[in-house]
């Protein structure tokens, strides 16, 4: 999509174009700016750096000596004169997701967004266009909701900055407004001739606020038909074909001025029987028509009598509503706008005017309006290339003057529903909506708490949606262990295992490395990562070495079935189990498990003597507990330990170590001998 | 409409040669020649010091920060031939290791995908390519590819993961057999894609276009797609992007995306890969998208100068 910015350059702060280079990197949402010069890194042609500011003329200089580059000590030190600045600046596309009142806007109209996508299409034809209709009337609240709170801030605030920050947010909300119920009148509505005219008619008295307190002014005070500015607002009246209005304040007129009883008279019954398109199909086209030339005429005939002469007032007013041109161009002051124009010359000259025949009317209304005089905006271009359908040029133009993909987003993805956007393959493969959402989303994802808003977004652009979402997910900081089980939680619900996998060993990372190891040990049993999870149990059963018990007891009593994630993981499961069952005094399950811990080689064998070390008191007990081939094993595994123990040498120095194996032997010799005897002389028990 | 959101004042003493933000946008690194690397929090807007880390004895080129999943750790490199990475434990940065066997100035670092684990890539003057693999326990191993590019390597930028042939879901504990490879660009003009076959790391293609030393690589994020992209700028003034269509790597074609009137320096794409930034002549950085038929549109000037305006025309996007 070309999107060349039509924004005049922007110039980092501080930053010297002229003598400098622009070092820059990509963060997950922004961009890093700063001053450098290039060409001192890497492969130097020449090692002596000159003293040249301009890094063109460094390496002309280079080149056009030839010779062998000099490769001497001596490199960047301090270079070609002080950086002029040390500052990192960065940097950010739109950062109108942090304005506070447009929060509203993101928010609400999210919810919008989604109830358009989930709602069926069961609905068809009339049906579904109203649906689609009010979806568009739902966007509009909303924009025109925020801009009341932007204006109630603008008015409340002290400060002149952020007024008038705010004033251009406003304008700018308003604008969105304005464009988007055109399209709203022209697509997803798509009025006929007819009802076109007079939704174009609410459309225009909606927005063309600029005269309203001049209304004001003049039906308050209290003879009205006096005040200077009342023929103005009488005008206004009939350039918005309020016909009611109109001739309400010219009867207040009437009555102060018997003398133009007459005219006045004929004036307000032409403009009682002005034929109007009407919303119910009382009438066809046709008729209307008919009508309507028919009161052209009488109009043409009352103005050419010369019945309003005296009264230059009521001439123009009769001018006007004959559609001439010049007249109604006079009262430019109080249009103020082309479409303004556009909409009043469509009333007083072709009320049944097609849609697709507004194109020629808009252009030349254009045209004659500005004459020349100014050329047009912006806002006056996308509305123009709504007047003549051309939608992708809407979307297009819109997205090159809105700071940010709201507006185009939204407006695209109704417009797609209403299926009126023929698919247009971007490079990628995907539609303009698509792509629009994905640009909209992403930009929510730098937001410490809309990027969940974003989440949705991608959920519903089904071709790289979720692509998107698992590269945008991944960064956003882990802050806080709410926030990590959020993300984990969205990642699940999606079957993003990767992400799921990663995050949690991000966590169990950043718990290690505050020494929670509770905290590491089930993020880690989360993430399925058998490696760390030995490295925590190693921790673990470190520490419980050192200090003689376990920290985390809850978590280790109730591993379950993930206490099978890693080796070192069940050992340490199944030998907190083990002081559990002694500690509640089952001698013979603990025996048991003790000894199935080292014959099943469950444990490592750095902890046999650990181990064999907790079967002391169990042999030591009154009761004999290890039979008499459990103590065979028992004797086993000692022997194992002391004779594969390739350090022999320092074993036996050792001399904890000796008496502890010297005891160790005691014990079990003991036990044996008191087990043989009891097993010898046992009856049948 | 660029704004400026936050302003770090770095307080280096000379020249910055890089900055980058971390995986998550929080803190920032940055190197200068003033031989320091230097950590900020940047959260909020803010910017706090949290290291100023000495170690190197020249200008510190370019610095990395490898996946969160391995703590907080950064790589920086340096005209003093060496490496350093550093770590951050219980709170303060020190030296965790230190790699000193290259032969001049070590100019790019970067750090593979995290699937692959913790594996940094270093690009020579002295034209070697090593590769330093986080054993654990605090151990590193090394690999040296030498003579990778005559002269000296300028650049390095890895493929992101992609394990190839199924898509189904690993059982979990077992690890997929990744392809790993790796770009490289150096004073021989060629950009070099390198492939790990059988513990070995093997030149798979040499990529000519350029007439003049490459400056920088960087090969784009995955979107999912089969093919895959990377940028290359060079002393030449032309940036070109090569894609490969076929997942076996074996056929890349160039597009010049732009001749500049002087030297590239630098390139590098968005996390999403669809904007690539890269430094033209003229003081400038701009930023490039593709549009709908393949051609590549300027969609931005930072600091716009002359020239340097894509050919894509405005009436692309309503061609209908």
């Amino acid at each position: 999509t070309p999107l060349t910015d039509t924004v005049p350059p922007q110039v980092v702060p501080g930053a010297d174009p002229s003598a400098r280079q622009l070092c820059f990197a990509w963060g997950p949402a922004e961009v890093l700016v700063c001053e450098t010069l290039f060409g001192r890194a890497g492969g130097s042609r020449s090692r002596c750096l000159s003293r040249s500011p301009s890094p063109s003329r460094f390496w002309g200089e280079g080149r056009a000596g030839a010779a062998a580059p000099v490769l001497t000590g001596s490199v960047a030190g301090t270079g070609e004169g002080a950086p002029s600045s040390s500052c990192v600046f960065v940097v950010r596309r739109d950062q109108d997701i942090y304005i506070q009142t447009l929060r509203k806007l993101f928010n609400e109209s999210h919810g919008i967004f989604m109830g358009l996508q989930r709602s069926e299409e069961e609905l068809a034809g009339k049906s579904r266009k109203a649906q689609l209709v009010q979806v568009s009337k739902n966007y509009r609240s909303v924009i025109r909701a925020c801009m009341e709170d932007m204006h109630q801030a603008a008015v409340s605030t002290r400060d002149p900055a952020l007024q008038g920050q705010y004033s251009t947010q406003v304008s700018i909300l308003s604008a969105m407004e304005l464009i988007w119920n055109l399209c709203e009148i022209l697509f997803v509505e798509a009025a006929t001739a007819g009802p076109l005219l007079l939704r174009l008619l609410d459309w225009v008295r909606l927005h063309v606020c600029d005269v309203d307190s001049m209304v004001r002014e003049v039906l308050s005070s209290e003879s009205p038909s006096k005040h200077k500015l009342f023929w103005n607002v009488v005008d206004v009246f009939v350039l918005q074909g309020r016909m009611d209005e109109a001739r309400h304040l010219l009867s207040k007129e009437a009555s102060a001025n018997p003398t133009s009883m007459n005219m006045y008279k004929i004036l307000d019954d032409l403009m009682k029987k002005m034929p109007v398109p009407s919303l119910g199909n009382i009438q066809t086209l046709t008729e209307l028509e008919l009508k309507w030339q028919h009161w052209h005429e009488e109009c043409q005939r009352y103005l050419q009598d010369g019945t309003f002469a005296s009264n230059p007032h009521m001439e123009s007013i009769c001018k006007i509503l004959l559609g001439d041109e010049d007249a109604i161009l006079e009262k430019k002051e109080l249009m103020t706008t082309w479409y303004h124009f556009l909409v009043t010359r469509l009333l007083y000259s072709h009320p049944t005017v097609k849609p697709m025949e507004l194109r020629f009317y808009a252009q030349s209304s254009m045209d004659l309006f500005l004459g020349g005089e100014s050329s047009p905006e912006p806002l006056d271009m996308i509305l123009m290339a709504a007047f003549e359908f051309e939608m992708h040029q809407v979307i297009k133009e819109c997205s090159i003057v809105l700071s940010n993909w709201w507006f185009v987003a939204h407006l695209t993805d109704l417009l797609d529903h209403c299926k009126l956007l023929q698919s247009h393959n971007l490079y990628f493969g995907s539609n303009m909506r698509e792509f629009l959402l994905l640009e909209y989303a992403s930009g929510l994802f730098s937001h410490h708490s809309l990027w969940q808003l974003g989440v949705d977004y991608f959920d519903h652009c089904p071709q790289y949606g979720r692509v998107y979402l698992e590269l945008h997910i991944e960064r956003i900081p882990l802050s806080t262990e709410q926030k990590a089980l959020k993300v984990l939680r969205i990642c699940e619900q999606r079957q993003m295992h990767e992400q799921v996998r990663s995050i949690c060993k991000i966590m169990a990372m950043k718990a290690l490395r505050n020494n929670r190891l509770g905290s590491a040990l089930s993020w880690s049993i989360r993430a399925k990562d058998a490696a760390f999870a030995t490295l925590i149990s190693d921790r673990f059963l470190k520490d419980y070495c050192e200090r003689g018990c376990f920290s985390d007891l809850d978590l280790i009593d109730n591993l379950g079935p993930s206490m099978l994630l890693s080796d070192r993981l069940t050992f340490l499961g199944k030998y907190r189990e083990f002081h559990r069952l002694y500690g509640e005094k089952r001698f013979p399950e603990a025996a048991r498990l003790l000894l199935t811990l080292m014959t099943a080689h469950i444990a490592p064998c750095s902890f046999w003597m650990t181990l064999l070390t907790d079967a002391l008191p169990l042999l030591e007990q009154k009761e004999v507990i290890f039979s008499a081939e459990q103590t065979y094993e028992l004797m086993r595994c000692l022997e194992d330990l002391t004779a594969g123990n390739p350090d022999k040498q320092k074993f036996q120095d050792d001399d904890v170590e000796t008496t502890k194996v010297e005891m160790l032997r005691l014990a079990l010799a003991r036990n044996l001998a008191r087990v043989i005897v009891k097993e010898g002389t046992v009856e049948g028990s | 409409q660029v704004s400026v959101i936050n302003t770090v004042d770095t307080s280096h003493e000379d020249m910055i040669h890089d900055a980058q933000m971390d995986y998550y946008g929080t803190r920032l690194a940055t190197c200068s020649s003033d031989r320091s690397v230097k950590i900020f929090d940047v959260r909020n807007g803010g910017q706090i010091l949290i290291a100023d880390l000495r170690g190197h004895e020249g200008p510190v080129w370019q610095v990395a920060w490898a996946h969160p999943m391995y703590g907080n750790i950064l790589a920086s490199c340096s005209y003093d031939r060496k490496v350093i990475i550093w770590k951050e434990e219980n709170g303060t940065w020190e030296k965790t290791y230190e790699y000193t066997g290259h032969d001049s100035s070590v100019n790019s670092v970067c750090w593979a995908p995290h699937d692959y684990g913790l594996i940094l890539a270093c690009g020579s003057s002295d034209g070697a390519i090593s590769l330093l693999s986080y054993t654990g326990d605090g151990q590193w191993e090394v690999k040296k590819i030498s003579n990778a590019h005559t002269i000296g390597c300028n650049a390095v930028s890895w493929a992101p993961a992609v394990v190839p042939g199924s898509l189904i879901e690993q059982p979990s504990g077992q690890k997929p057999n990744y392809i790993k490879r790796f770009a490289s660009g150096g004073c021989d003009n060629l950009v070099k894609i390198w492939k790990e076959e059988e513990a070995q790391w093997k030149e798979e293609q040499k990529l000519e276009a350029h007439s003049d030393w490459v400056r920088d690589v960087a090969w784009a994020p995955s979107i999912g797609l089969p093919t895959s992209t990377i940028a290359s700028c060079s002393q030449d003034g032309r940036v070109f992007i090569w894609t490969c269509d076929d997942a076996s790597g074996n056929s890349w074609s160039p597009k010049l995306l732009h001749k500049f009137n002087d030297v590239v320096w630098h390139v590098s794409w968005s996390i999403t890969a669809n904007i690539l930034a890269v430094s033209g002549g003229d003081n400038k950085v701009t930023l490039w998208k593709e549009s709908v038929d393949g051609l590549w549109a300027c969609i931005s000037d930072v600091n716009k100068g002359q020239g340097g305006v894509s050919a894509v025309t405005e009436g692309q996007q309503n061609e209908q």
